[in-house]
């Protein structure tokens, strides 16, 4: 066993200073709002039109078929337009929760309410939103504004926070958007069923975050069946799709060898991942702290789990949504890296560290680079040693694994086995007997 | 009833024709489709053999049914292999007690369905294409308990309410049968003595089991059912039953979850 020398927990007794920081952070949001009002009446001109570069888009779910579709950009005119969308780079880049909040409400997501058949449409306002999506650089747009924009902040458990909001009146481009080839080709195809053109692109070295936009314009899809999907959706459509197709890619692999345990701190959520040797099964298992942000008047950690056996699941899951998605999508990349199926058991504990919500990529990337071999990343916040997280730890057993973990969560091995259906036993096959 | 299923290179079908109760016919499916798709099914002239494993090696079945509980039975042996859920759906289109008739066309490898004068022509898969039969493992199982249907239903319906997983175990000093389901919150237990059972051959047992098998399995055994259970530490269980008034059996078997390594 070499899991002692692996985690520190952090100091509990901070608890109270830390949440005196987060209050503090989130005055600094505020004032940062502000700034951004300011921003606002700088950019827009005398006719109310508003010269972007926009690199992502929103579609809301409520009201569905009727949504909320909107176009994001910065509104500072001298900010670097492709930093402002989601993705792998943020994680990269050591953004904080308040680094993202910050890039999120520095965005104007200049809306219009539009139905989400769009088979057909590549005018107009919903037009150059799809142009946007599809286009591999942030595309210059002019967008007229009704009124003033509303001044707030949405959160989401799923998607990135959205800044702003103002309605639009029109949309247009102002430049000619490059797509790259494998979208036209999703594109032209229109008798491609989503599924396969979304684990298309992913295979040609789209990340889920690009897939994820065109998906939510609805650029992919059978043509009959294009309508733009509600970013929410979109996202855990994504990650599902893409993990049932990498899932097929390493069932029939070897398994791994021995019991590995990988960790990953990021934003105030720690990652634990445990996987052992036989055919793939999948668990999440998330322990959210009182007063963490989704579990604000709790008294205890919040428990909740989804698990699938070696064929995956039937049903969306009960409990964890996106996050399900999110981790399992990170688990099995590494598995397919190594061409290796595992029996994977994600822990991931909440602390109240976690202020606001950033949205699910914060679980993927977390899981993602927990098992970044040479991305050095401190697991440790309470001392000043850089303890390096490059290789696991090995135990001898699942149930050693499980043992040594439980002694750094927050949770007992008997909560967390009436939880978890790995921890209470891992499946075995008739071949085994 | 021989087993030929190990003989290797079965030659495929020629000859089946064959008339059968339409209950006795969605039963051997409804045993066989809570695990698996598609099947192959041995022919001989004892009568029919099928036996298959879900494609994560965790749970079998391996049926027989005589040629005595069929109507009138003729073949010249050999395989079939069939898509399980379309010919379950041609069956539900008979009544309780009215016949199918079954006929192998060779030429065309379909198999024509009769039921009171619908007729359904059912395009058969090539054997060769559907997973591989699995070897039947050897257990010694310790403790054999013989249960009826509607306690394995009780026990299984209770247990999903709290949990997804069920234990199920025999106390060789209380000479008694249990199940435990244990939840975030709750629990469940349940105990069946000598009285409650109809037979108990006690020794030490005790393993965990995926609900989603076991209830899959609880679906086609008949509450009156006697089901013969045996159970071992950390072992797969066995079920065995029969149907077709004795002509027919079933024995399931299922893979626990391993709680120790």
């Amino acid at each position: 066993m070499r899991l002692d020398e692996f985690i520190e927990g952090f100091d509990r007794d901070e608890a109270a200073e830390r949440r005196r920081l987060a209050e503090e952070k989130s005055y600094e949001i505020t004032n940062h709002l502000e700034d951004v009002e300011r921003q606002f009446e700088e950019t827009v001109q005398g006719d109310a039109l508003f010269g972007s570069t926009a690199p992502e888009i929103f579609v809301g779910r409520s009201g569905y078929p009727d949504v909320s579709t909107g176009v994001l950009s910065p509104m500072a005119s001298d900010a670097d337009a492709g930093q402002f969308a989601t993705s792998g780079q943020w994680y990269r880049d050591g953004l904080g929760i308040d680094d993202v909040l910050q890039r999120r409400t520095g965005m104007l997501n200049s809306t219009r309410s539009a139905n989400v058949d769009v088979s057909d449409v590549w005018d107009g306002f919903v037009g150059t939103q799809r142009e946007v999506a599809i286009a591999d650089h942030p595309v210059d747009v002019e967008v007229g504004l009704d009124g003033t924009p509303d001044l707030d902040v949405s959160f989401d458990d799923i998607g990135t926070p959205t800044g702003p909001r103002a309605r639009a009146t029109n949309a247009d481009l102002a430049e000619n958007p490059h797509v790259p080839r494998a979208v036209e080709k999703t594109l032209e195809d229109d008798d491609w069923q989503a599924e396969g053109a979304m684990n298309y692109l992913y295979r040609r070295g789209f990340d889920v975050y690009e897939v994820n936009t065109i998906l939510s314009a609805g650029a992919l899809g059978q043509r009959r069946q294009r309508t733009l999907v509600p970013t929410r959706w979109s996202i855990t459509a994504v990650d599902d799709t893409v993990g049932q197709y990498l899932r097929g890619t390493i069932q029939n692999c070897n398994t791994i060898d021995q019991t590995e345990v990988w960790y990953n701190e990021y934003m105030g959520n720690r990652y634990w991942v445990l996987m052992a040797p036989g055919q793939w099964e999948f668990e999440l298992v998330e322990m959210k702290a009182p007063e963490s942000v989704w579990n604000p008047t709790g008294q205890t950690h919040y428990l909740a789990s989804a698990n699938e056996g070696y064929e995956g699941r039937t049903g969306y899951v009960e409990e964890t949504a996106g996050a399900y998605y999110a981790s399992r999508l990170g688990v099995l990349e590494h598995l397919q890296e190594r061409d290796r199926q595992a029996k994977c058991l994600v822990l991931r504990e909440v602390t109240d560290d976690y202020w606001a919500p950033v949205g699910v990529w914060q679980v993927r990337e977390g899981v993602r680079n927990a098992f970044e071999e040479g991305v050095a990343r401190e697991t440790n916040e309470s001392d000043g040693d850089a303890a390096y997280q490059d290789q696991p730890a090995v135990a001898e057993s699942f149930r050693d694994a499980v043992t040594a973990v439980t002694e750094q969560l927050p949770v007992s091995l008997g909560t967390l086995r009436r939880k978890s259906d790995m921890v209470a036993g891992l499946q075995s096959t008739l071949a085994d007997f | 009833m021989a087993s030929f299923l190990m003989d290797g290179g079965v030659a495929v079908a020629k000859m089946f024709n064959a008339i059968v109760s339409a209950d006795t016919l969605q039963a051997t499916l409804d045993s066989v489709s809570v695990l698996v798709d598609e099947c192959k099914i041995h022919l001989n002239d004892e009568g029919l053999e099928i036996r298959a494993v879900d494609p994560a090696n965790v749970g079998m079945v391996d049926l027989t049914l005589e040629a005595a509980a069929f109507e009138s039975y003729e073949t010249d042996g050999g395989l079939i292999g069939v898509n399980l859920s379309r010919l379950e759906d041609i069956a539900g289109m008979a009544d309780a007690g009215q016949l199918v008739h079954l006929e192998l066309d060779e030429e065309t490898r379909k198999l024509h369905i009769a039921i009171d004068g619908l007729e359904y022509t059912l395009a058969l898969i090539d054997p060769d294409s559907i997973r591989q039969e699995p070897d039947l493992p050897d257990l010694d199982l310790a403790a054999h308990v013989v249960i009826e249907g509607k306690d394995i239903d009780r026990s299984v319906t209770a247990a999903d309410m709290v949990s997804d997983h069920i234990a199920l175990g025999v106390d060789a000093t209380d000479e008694l049968f249990y199940v435990d389901a244990e939840g975030d919150t709750d629990d469940v237990h349940l105990e069946l003595d000598r009285e409650d059972l109809i037979d108990l051959t006690p020794g030490d047992a005790h393993s965990l089991f995926s609900l989603d098998y076991l209830q899959n399995m609880n679906k086609a055994i008949p509450k009156d059912a006697e089901v013969r259970m045996e159970l071992g530490d950390e072992f797969p269980v066995k079920m065995h039953f029969d149907f077709a008034e004795g002509q027919g059996s079933v024995t399931y078997m299922l893979a626990p979850r391993i709680q120790s390594e």
